[in-house]
């Protein structure tokens, strides 16, 4: 009797589960989120919880998928003056046409704009929009409008479609910084000035607009929010978009759609893209050659051989040189040289990044305008490739820093050569590759435990300067660089802020180095950058304050190619950036996609 | 006690689990006397390499040559293609290659590869091609090229000038015994995430596993037995704190107390012996619970009571008269606590909470890399499978040790 009614039980149990998922199914069908496969373009990697705002301005916004302010902006939604290309270092045309330096000052710059270009309400794009956009960036102290206020005076408009940019001007006459405003065309989100008042009137305080959710925005870009909850997010296509004049792209982008599942973690992403269900992966996949080479699936990354993608950026292990033992820069070049960068470029990165040997050490990244920019065999003496135990042994030993009470690990000036080693929880080939640096020091007498905490807590950790040896990133392909990627490896006064999030988080300070940075703010003859970038690599190759782990594309770019095809590859004289189809002059790609035929 | 022993032995479940668990135990101390090697080192560049042999190249380059008339994939080239790469190359040809259907029809597989070489461009105009599907024509190309040359492969060095110098050559003919390779080395279930030899360093990590739980085992055992033996026996307000004490740990989940304190301690406190601590001082309230109700209904029995009379200290009563009736009930709890202990290990480090990688392998750091590094999506199962398989016979062989001896202590299941 019991053992039936246990029966009975389960059987209810298991119908009541298979109905449940069955109504899941049907409301899912029912939902207005759900649109063709053959319209919809699918990402991964990008969006990682429920939009929580469409607000250009906002401090906390999570919104990756649809506004992502940087040298290569999001341009799906809102958009750009310029757009930046991260294959030629160049700036094409969005909403504005063209632009100029008023003078060799380089004082004030005049912009352009399209007179094509409407937002979505059907109003032209003007001049008095783009002002507005940096006015109330400044008003509300957004994080962007406060760091240009140092580089921009002022935005005016001339007329309808002619601007003026004052640019803030040092005390011989000249920008403080051109670089910095000529990324911001191709950085800064411009909105409607007519929809900003319209906010400003609602927010008690201007600042409160940062907090402000936007979801009623009015933006100029080719798609416009359609569906978004805690699973996914679509935009949909504005077929009123002003982009298909002829000024312009002269057509519309193709996929109606674009979705983003959000998913729980890399490998559901990871799974999704291997059924075909994701066409864009910004994720970084673990021996990506295997989905082709192996399991034979129509997966291509951008380019066919390792690396795979373009690199972009360098992910460096920093030293804080406020601690004992850390301060001596024998104990930081014998940490570097030890370590083996070819374990943790063919493991920890399953080669995806050029070798040290391909593209030796310096604070520039692999592409060929940054190359060209330094003198290579004044170099080469400097830069190491790893894994030399015995030199870094012998460097240690030489300067005296041996293990005097017999416990494995040396002592500098009587401190143990015992650290910690962090980077966030969960950054898989970040974790790696601090496991191989650990297991390296190992072999010269300097212990190292990795630390991986949450990444709030890192933040916390490297903004304070409270760590021993820390894992970061600096900035990949921008206009702006290498200029400003040396400043994060070298600039002094950085780490003189109380809270430092801009670079030198480990507290360098080179006089001379200081001095040629701010030289080189202004410089535009090719001779003397090359001269100050060669003695710049000089200064940080000998004094290590930080040493590259790897090259690492700015995103990564994997596409499935079972429903859409056409996406941009190297060598194919598109010019277009593998950049996702989303970013800077990468969204182009989604003018080219076509369907898979058949 | 002999006897007690014999019947164990007389326990089938429990025998099988016991040659289970001193099998498992006797290998990781057989295993290091023949492979001595540091399991930590990374000795593959690279991940996951496939189990096999490896011999180095360059002595087998080096070493003697046989001939071996054996006929070579290269003269038949057409034989070893599969069958949906010549579907492949049918449909190129005819769509790209301009060559008709009948034709493609009539060609058969070694004619196939002939037309392939003639006519195949990887600049022709594809239109309505992948780049993926482009992309692996150009990768079967490099294929078939490598299956058809029959060419020798000739040894060169460089000479004194700096200059290339043939010294020798191999056709497709030429073996080596593998004998006569000197370097070579086994992987036997290939390599991990950071190209650690998995068999090495499985071993290792099941004597850090078992260590673990060992220690694990013991501290919660010892705690649960004091507290038990002692608020049963006393009783009172005693008993009222230990109990109210005992629920309080009861009714918090122990895993979420245990990822706090060890999120606490830090990584770099996180050693083998700390986690083992931790785990064990997370753990014991259960054997609490079950050895204080067993001494509740003990100490008003006749012998207990006489102890008393006789004037017999508390601590000579509570281990000569009470223990004893207690031990078996503790050594199965004991056993419990040693397979629970592992599986916590193993659950903390996949949340990258167990000792730290670099000095010490563990079964759940492994397991940990190798799904970090989708080992369970790219194939791999070399990397992961057999921690696997370990962790389930641990606890298998534990828990079966477990009921054999449940069969043999407790009366009501006695046969």
């Amino acid at each position: 009797m019991k053992k039936r009614m246990i029966k009975v039980v389960a059987a209810l149990a298991s119908a009541c589960m298979v109905a449940s998922s069955f109504a899941g199914a049907a409301f899912a069908a029912e939902g207005d989120g759900s649109t063709p496969r053959n319209e919809t373009l699918y990402f991964a990697g990008q969006q990682w919880g429920a939009i929580n705002d469409w607000n250009p301005m906002s401090a906390n916004s999570n919104n990756a998928m649809g506004i992502q302010q940087k040298d290569a902006t999001r341009t799906l939604i809102y958009e750009t003056l310029f757009m930046y290309n991260i294959l030629d270092n160049q700036m094409y045309p969005l909403l504005g046409t063209e632009y100029s330096w008023d003078d060799d000052n380089m004082s004030s710059m005049t912009v352009k704009l399209n007179p094509d270009a409407k937002w979505s309400d059907g109003t032209p794009v003007t001049a008095a929009d783009v002002a507005a956009s940096f006015d109330y960036n400044v008003k509300c102290q957004s994080s962007y409008g406060v760091e240009m206020t140092a580089y921009i005076d002022s935005i005016t408009a001339v007329d309808d479609q002619t601007v003026t940019i004052k640019s803030v001007v040092g005390e011989d006459g000249k920008a403080v910084n051109q670089l910095m405003i000529q990324q911001m065309l191709g950085k800064m989100y411009i909105m409607q000035k007519a929809y900003l008042e319209t906010v400003e009137a609602r927010c008690e305080s201007p600042e409160a607009m940062k907090l402000d959710p936007m979801d009623d925005l009015v933006a100029s870009g080719p798609y416009k929010p359609y569906y978004d909850d805690d699973q996914k997010v679509v935009f949909i296509r504005d077929d009123n978009y002003w982009g298909q004049a002829e000024s312009m792209w002269g057509k519309l982008p193709v996929p109606k759609y674009i979705g983003h599942t959000i998913f729980g973690d890399n490998a559901a992403a990871l799974l999704a893209l291997q059924n075909g269900e994701v066409d864009v992966s910004q994720a970084f996949i673990t021996g990506v050659e295997k989905l082709w080479e192996e399991q034979d699936l129509p997966i291509t990354t951008y380019i066919d051989e390792p690396p795979y993608n373009l690199a972009g950026t360098i992910p460096t292990c920093w030293f804080n040189l406020d601690k004992p033992g850390l301060d001596r820069v024998e104990v930081r070049k014998a940490i570097a040289i030890a370590t083996d960068f070819d374990q943790i470029l063919t493991s920890a990165m399953t080669n995806q990044s050029p070798s040290f040997e391909a593209v030796p050490r310096t604070m520039m990244n692999p592409s060929d305008p940054e190359q060209a920019l330094f003198d290579h065999d004044a170099l080469k003496d400097l830069q190491w490739t790893g894994n030399d135990i015995d030199g870094a042994n012998k460097l240690l030993d030489d300067a005296g820093i041996v293990d005097t009470d017999g416990d494995g690990v040396r002592e500098a000036d009587g401190t143990k050569l015992s650290y910690k080693v962090e980077c966030p929880a969960g950054w898989t080939e970040w974790n790696a590759a601090l496991e191989i640096v650990a297991a390296s020091a190992k072999n010269i007498g300097i212990e190292l435990e990795t630390y991986f905490p949450e990444a709030s807590v890192w933040t916390d950790d490297y903004t304070t300067g409270n760590f021993d040896i820390m894992m970061n990133s600096v900035t990949g392909a921008s206009i702006t660089n290498p200029f400003y990627r040396c400043k994060q490896f070298l600039y002094g006064s950085y780490a003189d802020a109380e809270i430092n999030y801009q670079g030198n988080y480990g507290h360098y300070h080179n006089d001379e180095a200081d001095e040629i940075l701010d030289k080189l703010a202004t410089e535009t003859d090719e001779a003397t950058l090359k001269q100050y970038y060669t003695r710049l690599n000089e200064i940080y190759l000998t004094d290590v304050p930080s040493f590259g782990l790897m090259y690492r594309p700015d995103m990564f770019y994997t596409v499935n190619e079972s429903v859409w095809t056409g996406y941009p590859m190297q060598d194919d004289e598109t010019n277009i950036p593998p950049a996702d189809c989303t970013d800077g002059y990468g969204i182009a790609a989604l003018y080219n996609l076509e369907l898979v035929e058949g | 006690m002999k006897n007690t022993i014999r019947n164990i032995f007389h326990s089938p479940k429990f025998v099988i689990g016991f040659i289970i668990f001193f099998g498992l135990l006797l290998f990781t101390f057989v295993y290091p006397w023949f492979v001595a090697a540091d399991p930590m080192e990374m000795i593959g560049q690279g991940n996951f390499f496939k189990p096999g042999t490896y011999i180095s190249v360059k002595d087998a380059v080096e070493s003697k040559n046989y001939t071996l008339n054996i006929e070579a994939k290269s003269s038949n080239v057409g034989a070893h293609i599969e069958e949906k790469d010549k579907k492949s190359m049918r449909e190129w040809l005819v769509k790209y290659g301009g060559v008709s259907q009948e034709e493609m029809d009539a060609a058969d597989d070694n004619a196939l590869v002939e037309l392939w070489f003639e006519k195949y461009d990887s600049k022709a105009d594809q239109k309505g091609l992948t780049a993926s599907k482009k992309k692996s024509y150009v990768r079967l190309t490099e294929k078939l090229k490598k299956l058809a040359s029959d060419a020798d492969v000739i040894l060169a060095q460089e000479n004194e000038d700096g200059e290339l110098e043939a010294t020798g050559s191999f056709d497709s003919q030429t073996y080596v015994n593998v004998g006569d390779v000197g370097n070579k080395r086994r992987l036997v279930l290939g390599t991990d995430t950071f190209g650690r030899d998995v068999l090495t360093e499985l071993v290792a990590a099941t004597k850090t596993s078992l260590r673990i739980g060992l220690i694990a085992g013991v501290v919660a055992t010892l705690i649960g037995l004091i507290l038990g033996l002692l608020s049963g026996y006393i009783g009172g307000v005693f008993d009222d704190i230990i109990i109210f004490i005992t629920n309080l740990f009861t009714v918090i989940p122990s895993f979420v107390l245990l990822i706090l304190i060890t999120y606490s301690v830090g990584q770099s406190a996180r050693g083998v012996g700390t986690i083992a601590a931790v785990i064990g001082l997370t753990s014991w309230t259960w054997t609490c619970r079950s050895v204080r109700s067993q001494v509740i209904s003990l100490r008003n029995r006749d012998h207990v009571n006489l102890s008393k009379l006789s004037g017999h200290s508390m601590i000579r009563i509570v281990l000569t008269d009470i223990l004893p009736y207690v031990a078996s009930y503790v050594v199965m709890a004991f056993i419990l606590q040693i397979s629970s202990g592992i599986l916590s290990e193993a659950q903390l480090s996949m949340l990258g909470l167990g000792p730290s990688t670099t000095n010490v392998a563990t079964l759940g750091q492994m397991m940990n890399w190798s799904t970090l590094y989708a080992a369970h999506l790219n194939g791999s199962w070399w990397a992961y499978f057999p921690v696997v398989l370990v962790i389930a016979l641990i606890s298998f062989s534990l828990n079966l040790m477990n009921t054999g001896l449940d069969q043999v202590f407790n009366p009501q299941l006695r046969d």
